[in-house]
């Protein structure tokens, strides 16, 4: 499972990305998860199975699902709360439904 | 204030939105973006030119010769005083992306177009002559700098523009048969090009004819030093920052979206304030990038730092500590995300009050501090946002206690604000967590 995050400038998100890593592998999940900034996404979304966008980039959104549609990436904003206390176990839960979807 | 968040989120946000997904103002962020890690490369040099202690400039001459700063600065020139040439290039490459054509070509089209818009000559006064004489056969490296700046963002979107609707067009030349079809695209595929240089060429004939003579004169009277003027102003610098803030309320990146506009402004001041450096003039200008990013931002935007000292030492409730412990060290390199969604500040009254207040506060406090002479102004050293408090104030003022002595300043003004509301929240909290517990 390979799971693509991204914000501003990839650094907040890049916070998410160890807690993910440490669900995943409490989970026994094998997954690839990376943060990059917002202009470097589609240099990235051909390796990824869903993409996460932090909230405070909601705003690229409908751009970024668009992009997501034409490759068949699933694309959504991470909730604000989960996102805010670096709740990887429920995130990572998130981007499963949202592959599995 | 229920109302207020309403208002923000029905009001503001879409607006937002809009001025942040809108192409052009993307390209400009994005593109600016690269001129970054060469100024920060370039400003290693620059500390380490005038590093603030007397015996320094002695020492470094004995050791090394009379001209050591003139060749430790040779970096900062290459640069510092190419950054509109670069981030022209980066503004074309990033709007051909959206447009989807050639980034690579569009840029270089856009470097090309940017040149010929800037004269080929300088004045020079040479020693004992009364008048400057024109010297060709050259660049002047002052417009492919900061005083360029605007020039180039003007002319990578406009060049980018006539770029991609000539291929958008979908012009063919018919050429008579026999001849191969690659060599008919060929010849179509030099036609964007050749139409943007010239149009810009039309251009710089016409403002020849003019008073300004140069199409760097016209936008440097007409916009840039306008523009520079307002953002320098006490007044500018609150209300960009209350536009960060209230963006950040509704949980938008607003110093991303406000960035695209106050960027090239903030970024020409910094520059200001390094070639006075380098000139060992006064420096002009009080608000530059590292004014905002260093001094009013310490922890991130809200200038949270103060708040996440107070939940790590002085939270009763669970969530508050639990809090603490996650913000406090992203929150030394000014990355406050788990503040702002996770206590959260966002849509909450009681957090948005010192949240919009603090940072405002203290763009008070360190514009006072600057015009007095109590701290140095930042000297044009572009360290990066993610420099933690007090290391961040004495490097970006050139090495000068002081610097970091404005940020401890800063740092009590944004505790005493934000003390009060984080006591009533943390209580709200506690009271919760007790009833919940019963």
């Amino acid at each position: 499972m390979n799971i693509l995050l991204c914000c501003a400038a990839g650094m907040s998100t890049s916070l998410l990305v160890t807690k993910m890593e440490a669900a995943a592998k409490l989970e026994g999940i094998e997954a690839k998860i990376w943060a990059v900034s917002a202009n470097e996404v589609k240099n990235h979304l051909d390796d990824a199975d869903v993409l996460l966008v932090g909230p405070q980039v909601r705003y690229l959104l409908p751009q970024l699902k668009k992009t997501g549609e034409e490759k068949g990436i699933p694309v959504d904003a991470i909730n604000p709360v989960h996102y805010g206390m670096c709740n990887g176990a429920e995130v990572l839960k998130f981007a499963k439904n949202l592959i599995g979807s | 204030m229920a109302k207020f968040t309403q208002m923000l989120e029905e009001k503001v946000m879409p607006v937002a939105g809009k001025i942040a997904g809108q192409k052009h103002l993307q390209a400009l962020r994005d593109g600016l973006i690269l001129t970054m890690p060469l100024i920060i490369v370039g400003s290693i040099f620059l500390i380490l030119g005038f590093i603030p202690i007397d015996s320094y400039p002695q020492f470094m001459a004995d050791t090394f010769g009379a001209d050591w700063l003139t060749k430790l600065l040779y970096p900062v020139n290459a640069t510092f005083d190419i950054m509109a040439l670069i981030a022209g290039f980066g503004i074309a490459y990033r709007l051909a992306e959206h447009y989807k054509v050639d980034p690579l070509n569009a840029g270089a089209v856009s470097v090309a177009a940017f040149i010929l818009s800037t004269p080929y000559f300088t004045l020079f006064t040479p020693e004992g002559a009364d008048a400057a004489i024109q010297v060709g056969g050259v660049l002047p490296m002052a417009f492919l700098g900061s005083k360029g700046l605007f020039v180039a963002i003007i002319i990578a979107l406009f060049s980018t523009e006539i770029y991609r609707w000539v291929i958008q067009k979908n012009i063919v030349i018919k050429m008579p048969d026999g001849v191969p079809p690659s060599v008919s695209k060929s010849f179509v595929a030099l036609f964007p090009a050749f139409l943007v240089i010239l149009v810009v060429w039309v251009i710089r004939l016409l403002i020849e004819k003019t008073s300004f003579e140069t199409l760097h004169n016209v936008v440097g009277k007409l916009l840039q030093e306008p523009l520079g003027a307002l953002g320098g102003t006490l007044v500018g610098g609150l209300i960009a920052v209350l536009l960060i803030q209230l963006l950040w309320s509704t949980g938008l990146h607003g110093a991303s979206i406000v960035g695209g506009v106050m960027g090239p402004i903030w970024l020409a001041a910094t520059d200001a304030n390094r070639l006075a450096l380098q000139a060992g003039k006064e420096m002009p200008e009080v608000i530059t990038q590292q004014f905002i990013d260093i001094f009013i931002y310490m922890g991130g935007s809200g200038a949270t730092f103060a708040f996440a000292i107070m939940m790590l030492l002085f939270a009763r409730s669970q969530h508050a500590k639990q809090l603490g412990r996650l913000s406090i060290g992203p929150g030394i390199f000014n990355i406050n995300e788990p503040i702002t969604f996770g206590a959260p500040v966002v849509m909450n009254p009681l957090l948005l009050m010192p949240f919009i207040l603090a940072p405002l506060a203290l763009v008070v406090t360190t514009y006072i501090g600057m015009t007095t002479g109590f701290a140095p102004k930042t000297s044009g050293i572009a360290i990066p946002w993610t420099t933690p408090p007090i290391i961040g104030g004495y490097l970006a003022t050139g090495g000068n206690w002081r610097g970091a002595a404005m940020q401890l300043i800063n740092l009590a003004v944004s505790f005493a604000i934000y003390y009060p509301f984080f006591k009533m929240w943390d209580k709200q909290n506690y009271e919760t967590e007790k009833s919940a517990a019963n």
